[in-house]
This record gives structure tokens, sequence and C-alpha cells, in this order.
């Protein structure tokens, strides 16, 4: 008994202790979290809640809200013809922008993963057009791509090509343009740098082995490197899909929209709404279906890697 | 122990502050009634100047500095508006008004669709009683530019910027000299549209050379409807008038003959630095406002490509020169104190010497003034070249509804479908497109 009313005694001691440094531990923490949750709170989850709000608003900045009810959300699906039509190019955008951009990416990381003379050379040369200003970009393309002056479609021509396209001021190839121009800024960038990191984490052990099991090189690469490089496969897939659906920059820059609307993406099209046009309800509305969307997307992604994303060692 | 802070009333005090920031989000009720303080009179003033023209310059610097050193006992502060666009800044004018913060002298454009809007939302004064009282002679600036600084009978501001918009072809005379041809009198509108027709096709030269060049913008396809006698939308700014009116229904189809049948035209957004394509001689007439010319000179480097010129087109039946006279406008934000003194400054800004340097420090197009007009003309003789669409031109029209921003979208993108040469549309269907678009904007409710 003795014993145990000393144990309680000390426990209970301990848990004093235990728990005033706690407390000063909670104290100090919270302090060192309150930039950060007076940033989550004030700049993200309170005016994303606001918009919320406002998506069932006519709102035009100068006047106060008016509550009205679903009437955006009416509007979005039944009378706005650019609504249905920006999302079918942002996911033509995205569907093929993406799938290129990630496996370009994939590719060129395994050529820059060689051992060659000059590697660092080349992977500099490589991520260079990233560092280029997207409004420089934009410059460059459209004179690289202009229909009738464009170095691109003089070399076209040469090789017996007689009616090239007009690129950016054709409405069939001016998103394609915008896809070239993503995948020559975003192909050797930072999604290239996360491969190679991906690349240089396989062990070299699962090469030898392959190489003793008599494996050629398109084996290595088909049951050594791509099973072990789909976390990163999936990591950038995430990231691309949030980030093409979401594609504005290039597009506002390059052809504002255009020509006759073949470039306005949904992301613009909420834009003009919101900033051009000054219907702030309706691009709240506009904004949270995306967003559904977009996270919609992720957790269908995230479910569906359980099918094909290989954890090495998991 | 009491005074240590536990979970739930931490996050009840970020709950707290949330809520504060999100009360912040919602736009503050306008200020109601005259806020005028009998005694502010008597202390010295502050302005606020909130602008993006001229920003850079050094001239709203001097206008700033020549105002206080007559009337030592105002301060001005200038607060440049740094959007990417002229549109952004207006975003950020009306943000600051929401928040109870947008500066005493202000503008927005008629020419932007603004200006309409922000009198409608109260955000700017009249300024006739301002005017009675300091005696103002108006006839300062030309009649229509004032005029367009008029809303439901009163007045709202000065001109700022003001040109006779897209009313002229700036040509390449090298061109012309090359082909033989006489080089036509810069002023003389003796250039039939048939001639305009028949020198796109033959100053084209594929994959070298564009004989015209006809943007999409509202700007163009108001005077090119214009040019035919009629115009894009009525006077009232309720009507499209492209099938109403079979003068606009024949001048879209000539832009349509030329870009999608004969296809000499460039294609939409192929060509959208032609000022570029002027000097590089890659482009013979460019449909442009007169004061391009004045650009286009001085941009060239040799005159052997390129020799600034220009095509001004014929008198219309009426009599009346194709144009759009469009301009801006400097205004006093409602509910302020001293409006005497800010509207003395106005007067500051868009008198001569302010008109002036706004043209010449500031780099603005402000044809505003005649006397300004005069001592641009002695600076330079090609400024008398833009005399006459100023004085006989056609106000710009505006949709009555505020509704500019969707009407300039609408014109451009179905402008754009209508002439594409890549994808053509049947014209009688593009055109109703293009009709339809634009009505529907002139229909939505006001903004």
């Amino acid at each position: 008994m003795a014993t145990m009313a000393n144990r309680l005694k000390l426990s209970g001691f301990s848990e004093m202790l235990t728990t005033s440094r706690q407390r000063r531990e909670n104290f100090y923490g919270y302090l060192f979290l309150t930039p950060w949750l007076i940033g989550f709170f004030g700049l993200f989850l309170g005016p994303g809640l606001f918009s919320l709000y406002l998506s069932f608003t006519k709102y035009d900045v100068l006047s106060a809200p008016e509550w009205i009810g679903l009437k955006n959300y009416i509007k979005m699906f039944s009378d706005d013809p650019l609504f249905y039509t920006s999302l079918g190019r942002t996911f033509y955008y995205a569907g093929v922008g993406i799938p290129l951009g990630v496996f370009g990416s994939m590719f060129l990381a395994i050529l820059l993963n060689a051992k060659l003379r000059g590697l660092a050379a080349y992977r500099t040369l490589f991520f260079m057009p990233s560092l280029v200003p997207i409004v420089a970009s934009v410059v460059l393309w459209k004179w690289l791509l202009h229909a009738d002056f464009g170095i691109i479609n003089q070399w076209l021509v040469d090789i017996g090509w007689s009616d090239p396209p007009g690129w950016f001021g054709d409405r069939r190839w001016a998103i394609p343009s915008l896809i070239f121009m993503g995948l020559w800024q975003g192909l050797g960038g930072t999604r290239m740098i996360i491969f190679l990191a991906g690349l240089q984490g396989i062990p070299e052990s699962l090469y030898e082995a392959a190489s003793i099991d008599g494996a050629t090189a398109f084996h290595k690469l088909r049951h050594v490197t791509i099973p072990l490089l789909t976390p990163t496969i999936f990591f950038n897939m995430v990231l691309g899909v949030i980030g093409g659906l979401q594609v504005f920059t290039a597009a506002f820059v390059a052809t504002e929209g255009g020509p006759g609307f073949a470039t306005t993406f949904y992301s613009l099209h909420l834009y003009r709404q919101a900033f051009d046009y000054w219907n702030m309800g309706y691009a709240a509305t506009l904004a949270w279906f995306f967003a559904l969307v977009i996270v919609s997307l992720t957790i269908w992604q995230l479910r569906l890697s359980r099918r094909w994303v290989f954890y090495y060692g998991s | 122990m009491k005074n240590l802070v536990s979970r739930r009333s931490f996050l009840q005090g970020a709950v707290a502050v949330s809520a504060g920031a999100l009360a912040a989000c919602v736009a503050p009720a306008a200020p109601e009634g005259d806020m005028a303080d009998e005694g502010a009179a008597m202390e010295p003033v502050h302005l606020r100047w909130d602008t993006f023209r001229g920003i850079g310059s050094g001239w709203n610097e001097e206008r700033i500095e020549t105002f206080t050193e007559m009337h030592s006992d105002v301060t001005i502060e200038l607060r440049p508006l740094a959007g990417s666009g002229q549109q952004d800044n207006y975003a950020k004018m009306y943000a600051a008004q929401a928040a109870g913060d947008l500066g005493e002298v202000v503008a927005f454009d008629p020419s932007h669709y603004h200006f309409w809007r922000a009198i409608n939302k109260g955000i700017i004064m009249p300024i006739d009683e301002l005017v009675a009282a300091d005696d103002t002679p108006l006839s300062e600036w030309f009649e229509h530019f004032l005029g367009l600084q008029y809303y439901q009978g009163q007045l709202y501001g000065f001109p700022s910027w003001g040109w006779a918009g897209f009313d002229t072809l700036v040509l390449n005379a090298v061109h012309v000299e090359e082909a033989g041809l006489d080089v036509p009198d810069p002023v003389g509108r003796d250039v039939s549209i048939d001639t305009i027709h028949e020198w796109a096709h033959s100053f084209y030269v594929e994959g070298e050379r564009f004989g015209l060049n006809i943007s999409h913008n509202e700007a163009t396809v108001v005077v090119l409807c214009r040019l035919f006698g009629s115009s894009l939308i009525n006077e009232e700014g309720t009507q499209c008038l492209l099938l109403e009116d079979s003068n606009a229904t024949e001048a879209m189809r000539w832009a349509y003959d030329l870009g999608v049948v004969d296809q000499v035209l460039p294609a939409p957004g192929d060509l959208e630095n032609a000022g570029g394509a002027l000097v590089a001689g890659l482009l013979t007439m460019n449909w442009c406002g007169s004061l391009c010319v004045r650009n286009f000179n001085n941009q060239i480097e040799d005159e052997s490509v390129a020799k600034a010129w220009q095509i001004l087109f014929p008198a219309r039946e009426d009599g009346r020169y194709p144009s759009q006279l469009r301009g801006g406008t400097w205004n006093l934000r409602t509910d302020q104190d001293h409006a005497d003194v800010a509207f003395q400054f106005l007067r500051h800004i868009a008198g001569h010497d302010g008109s002036l340097s706004f043209n010449l420090v500031a780099g603005n197009f402000a044809m505003v003034r005649p006397d300004v007009v005069q001592s641009l003309i002695d600076e330079d003789p090609i400024h008398d070249w833009f005399i006459s669409s100023l004085e006989n031109g056609i106000p710009a029209h505006a949709p009555a509804n505020s509704r500019g921003r969707e009407y300039t979208s609408a014109v451009q993108q179905w402008t754009d479908l209508l002439l594409d040469p890549h994808q053509p549309v049947e014209f009688e269907k593009g055109l109703q497109d293009l009709n339809d678009n634009i009505q529907a904007v002139l229909d939505m409710e006001p903004a």
C-alpha cells in the first residue's frame, strides 16, 4: 500500500511537472504558430468562406452584396455560353499538356541522369528556359510562331509543308501553341529536377541485379526505373493537374483569350467576370465550382494511385 | 495557472481574429451626406491624387510643385497606381473607394467605360457649381471632348487625353513610291474605299508583306462602320446596327471579302505589333489613329525601308469624317471637404500648360484644347495632319448600361470569329452572331 501511495504521489508530482512544462511549451508553441494562424484564418479561411457567401450574392465591390440564392449557380450551368467552352478548353490544355510535360520531363531527367561528360552544363542548359519570365517567353514564341514571318513556319515551308499552321492566330492551333510554349519552358524546369532527385534515389544494387539477370537497358527502364519512379510521377501528376487546370498567365499575355475565344480558359473567364466586369458574386461561383473540380480530381488521383504507384521498401 | 492560455481560448481568439479579418473584407457602406467640416476650410488642405497617368515621367510632380508654389497652404500627395494594365488600375480605384480610401483627384475615363459607372455609383461629383463659381471658360476645350464629360446634363470633369480614334491608315510611303504611284495628300481625304481595297491586294506579297492590317478591336470596327456611313451601335447605346443598317452590313462585308474570301489581311492575332511591322517594312497600311503616324515617324531608323505617311478616310455623305472622338477625364471624388481647392488643381492639370506637358512630358495624346494643338503644331508640323478629324469628327457612342468592358470584349472576339480565314464562317452567320452578342451585352442590366 505504501509503495502504491508513493507511486501515486510520485505520479501526481510527475504529472504536475509535466503539466506545467507542457503548458509552457503549449504557450510558446501557439505563440510561434500565431503568425501562420493569423495568415490562415485571416487571409485564407476567412476570405475563402466570404467568397463562398459571395457566390450566393450579386456583388460589384461598390455596393453591399445582395443575396440571390442559387441564381449564380443556375446561370453558370444554364446561361453562360463561355462556362462549358472555357471548361472544355481548359481540360484540352491540361489533358494534352500535362502528360506531355510530365513524361517529357521524366525522359529528359533519365537522359540527364546518364554518366556523360559535361552533364552539369547540359542540366543547366535545359533548366534555363524555366528561368525566362513568362512575358519574355510569350514575346519570343509569338515571333517564332508567327504565321507569316516566323522562323518555324519558314522551316516548315522549307521541308515541304506548303500551308503551315497559323499558330496563335489560328483557333485550331492557338492552344497547341500555348502547349508548345509551356513545354519549352516547363520540361527542363523544377519538374525535371524532382525526377532527377527521384532517379538518384533508386538503389544502384537493383540495376546491378538486373544486369546479372541479363536485363537490357530497356528492361531496366521498364522494370526498375519507371516502377521506382512512380511516386515521383504521381507527385508531378498531382501538381501538374492542379497547375495545368489553372492555366492563365500565358493565355492572358499571349492571346488575351482570343482569337475568337479560342484560348479563353476557365481561369481567364473567371478573372474577366471578377475584374473586368465586376461580377464578383458570379466569379466566386465559378471559383467554388472549379475548386470542387480540382479537389475531386485530386482525390480521384489519390485513389487511383493505389493501383499503380509503387513505394520501394513499403 | 489561470493566466495560461488553453487550447479552447486560443482557438476562440484565433476565430475572433478570423472573424475580424472577414468583417474587414466586407465593403463598408458608402459615406452618406455632406461630410464637410465647416471649420476645415481654415486648416491647411491636403489632397490625394490617385492616378496612373503620367507616372514616372515627372509630369505629375511638376504639376504638384507648380500648384503648391501658388497655394502654400495646400499639400498634394501623389499616389501612383501601378497595375499591370490600365484596367487593373480601375480595379484598385474601386477597391480604394469601397475601403473609403480613394483620393480626392481621380480619373474614370469615358473611353475606358468607367466614367458613367463611377457616376452611377456616386464615386465622382458634378462640378457645374464649381465651374460657375470660378467662371471657368469652358470654350478652352474642344467642344466634343468637353461633351464627353457630361452625363445627364451635368459636367463631371475636364478632358485629359483625347483623340479622334482609329481614323487613319498609317502608310509606309516607301512602298507606294516603289510601286510608282503618287503618294496621296496626307490630309486630302481623296483616297477612296475602292482604292484602299485595291492597295490591300496590290501591296500584299505572300510571306513577305501585308498591304493592309485591320485589327478587330472596337475602335476599328466602329470607324469601319462609320466609313460606310453607319456606326456600330446607335447614339443612345442601346441598339447594335450591324443588321439594322445596310451600310454597317456593307462595311463588314468589305472587311470579310478582304480577310476571309481574298485572304490578304493578317489573321486575328497575326500582327499584334503592327507598329513594328510598319517600321520593318512588313506592312504598307495600318488602320490606326492619326496620332500613330507621329509615333511611326519617331520610330523610323532607315528611311529607305519606311517613311511615315497617312491616308485620311474620305468624308461621308453627311459631311462628317469617319472617326471616333474619344478621350479621358480628370474628376473629383464625391464627399470631400475641399472640393474648391481640388477643383483649382483640376484646372491646373487640365489647363494649357498642364495639357501641353501632358503631351510632351507624360507622352499622352491630349489633343483636347485648340491652344495645345497649336503649340504641338509649332513643336512638330505633323500634328497639323490631325486637325480635321478633331474639328469634324464623330463622337464615340457608349453602351447605355455602362457595360463597356463586356461590349469591347464581345466586339473583339466575335469579329475575330467573323473574319477568321483559317476556319471561315458564312458571312451571314458570322455577322448574325456578332450582332447578337453585341446586342446581348447592350441588353444587360446596368452595371
